[in-house]
């Protein structure tokens, strides 16, 4: 019976449903995480009467054939890579993007990631890194005995050294962008790498024209809303719970029709 | 006494069919855009001989399948506030140009590839009235009218086309969310239809309808193996009485 194998998918589907919406909720308080969305397919249909074919020599069309469907698939989990609300945190190397790009990071392979987790910190030598402790690129060293570190909208970091009157610039950021920054690749850590459906980056100056703005002493959370998690959650089990039902149905009949012979 | 049985097999044979139809609707509960579908029995009525030289021609009806309906109401729209996921109101497809030629589809869930090309999740390009739609990454967010105007930056850079068939009885589904044209009828562009910019079109199956059609699938197929008992009873107690000798 084909209905068994269709529920089969319908359950499969829903599984991986539920997979994706408990990573959301996991990940609810990280930084710069984007909330992702499983979308399913309808799969092949068996074509039992062909839609338009001629029922008889008079030229009779059949007006709907008949067409069953095998089931459910899921297509594809793709990111959702809207704005998460901004949090201050009066941290000086806490920055948040408020628009599109990402910061670039250097990893201990010499690949470059990218993330919008922009939860900074300097290390022993003044540089700024990640709190995984990786470069922030372009390199940007803090010297040793400045105070008063601003880091502009545009990116451009200025700090007073050695207690002199006026701020120097010790360096700039730079943001990158993708076109499809949904096609991203995943590492974990809150980093992605480029991928082929991602695109190259577009490096520029936050500020400019398709570029977010930077803002110092708050942090980007995560964009997942725990209401809708929670009424897709809702959504998905009953779902599940009606493939299920479909499962002893055709178990039913089937044992219906084993014990037909008296 | 034999084409008791036969009837209700030629029903129950439906029934396993109406049952893949329910699994299938209930199996796409929660796919962007689908419609659900139902079985169409027909009566198929069979003229037998005539039994004896007094007896008139009796007609047996049989049941068989007339076809699968499907039912194009809308489903209702969610919001996402994805940029590029895009709701139909009103009837009309988007055109999306596959390998193996144009599909038809009501699933807006639209993203960008590498060269900037608007394409469905499966990769192939979105129709915008005979040719692809471009978008530029450098002009950041896109912006869809209702009557499918996409423009960035107030300028507009295509038209996300929306078309129609005369009869949608002609569109057989090809999967992944698809139809094919399989007619002669040629889409015209709607005029009607809007677009919905940050919306999906759920699918429009109602899951209470489809737990229903399960439960009366299930107890009409339990019937019917009851009259198949019963029928197979009779002839047998028949054949008994018929054969016994009688001892007097």
């Amino acid at each position: 019976m084909q209905a068994l194998r269709t529920a089969a998918t319908g359950m499969a589907a829903q599984q991986l449903n539920v997979e994706v919406i408990s990573n959301n909720i996991a990940n609810m308080n990280t930084v710069g995480f984007k909330r992702q969305s499983a979308v399913f397919e309808d799969l092949l249909y068996q074509t039992y009467e062909q839609p338009g074919a001629q029922s008889s020599d008079q030229g009779n069309v059949v007006p709907t054939g008949v067409q069953i469907g095998a089931g459910v698939k899921a297509g594809s989990v793709y990111r959702i890579t809207g704005q998460g609300t901004l949090t201050n945190t009066g941290n000086a190397f806490d920055l948040a993007l408020n628009g599109q790009g990402y910061f670039q990071v250097l990893l201990p392979s010499g690949e470059t990631a990218y993330t919008r987790a922009g939860n900074f910190s300097t290390n022993a030598q003044g540089q700024i890194v990640t709190a995984d402790g990786y470069l922030v690129q372009p390199s940007i060293t803090i010297p040793a005995n400045s105070t008063n570190i601003t880091i502009s909208q545009t990116g451009q970091v200025q700090a007073t050294v050695g207690g002199a009157a006026a701020p120097t610039v010790v360096g700039q950021l730079t943001l990158a962008t993708f076109f499809n920054d949904a096609g991203l690749d995943a590492q974990g850590n809150n980093l992605f790498k480029e991928s082929a459906a991602s695109g190259p980056p577009t490096v520029g100056n936050p500020g400019q024209p398709g570029f977010g703005v930077v803002l110092q002493g708050y942090t980007e959370a995560s964009n997942v809303d725990p209401v809708s998690e929670i009424t897709n959650l809702i959504v998905a089990q009953r779902a599940y719970e009606m493939n299920s039902k479909v499962v002893s149905t055709a178990d039913q009949m089937l044992s219906t029709a084993v014990t037909t012979k008296s | 006494m034999d084409n008791a049985i036969y009837v209700g097999l030629s029903r129950q044979i439906l029934l396993e069919r109406e049952l893949d139809i329910a699994a299938n609707n209930l199996a796409n509960v929660d796919t962007v855009g689908f419609k659900f579908e139902t079985m169409i029995d027909n009566a198929d009525p069979a003229v037998t001989p005539a039994p004896g030289a007094n007896a008139p021609a009796t007609t047996i009806t049989y049941v068989a399948g007339a076809g699968v309906a499907r039912d194009f109401t809308e489903g209702s729209l969610i919001q996402t506030g994805a940029m590029l996921d895009v709701a139909i109101e009103g009837r009309g497809f988007f055109q999306i140009n596959t390998a193996n030629g144009p599909r038809y589809t009501r699933d807006g869930r639209f993203r960008t590839d590498p060269s900037g090309r608007l394409v469905t999740q499966d990769g192939d390009s979105v129709d915008g009235g005979g040719g692809d739609i471009v978008l530029d990454p450098k002009k950041g967010r896109a912006t869809i009218s209702p009557n499918g105007v996409i423009s960035q930056q107030g300028e507009v850079v295509a038209h996300l086309q929306v078309v129609n068939f005369d009869s949608l009885a002609a569109l057989s589904k090809d999967g992944n969310n698809n139809y094919r044209n399989d007619s002669n009828l040629t889409p015209t562009a709607s005029t009607t239809a809007q677009v919905r910019q940050g919306m999906l079109e759920t699918s429009n199956v109602e899951p209470i309808r489809q737990i229903t059609r399960l439960i009366e699938i299930n107890r009409a197929y339990d019937a019917i193996s009851n009259m198949m008992n019963t029928t197979a009873q009779l002839s047998a107690s028949a054949v008994q009485r018929l054969g016994a000798v009688n001892p007097a």
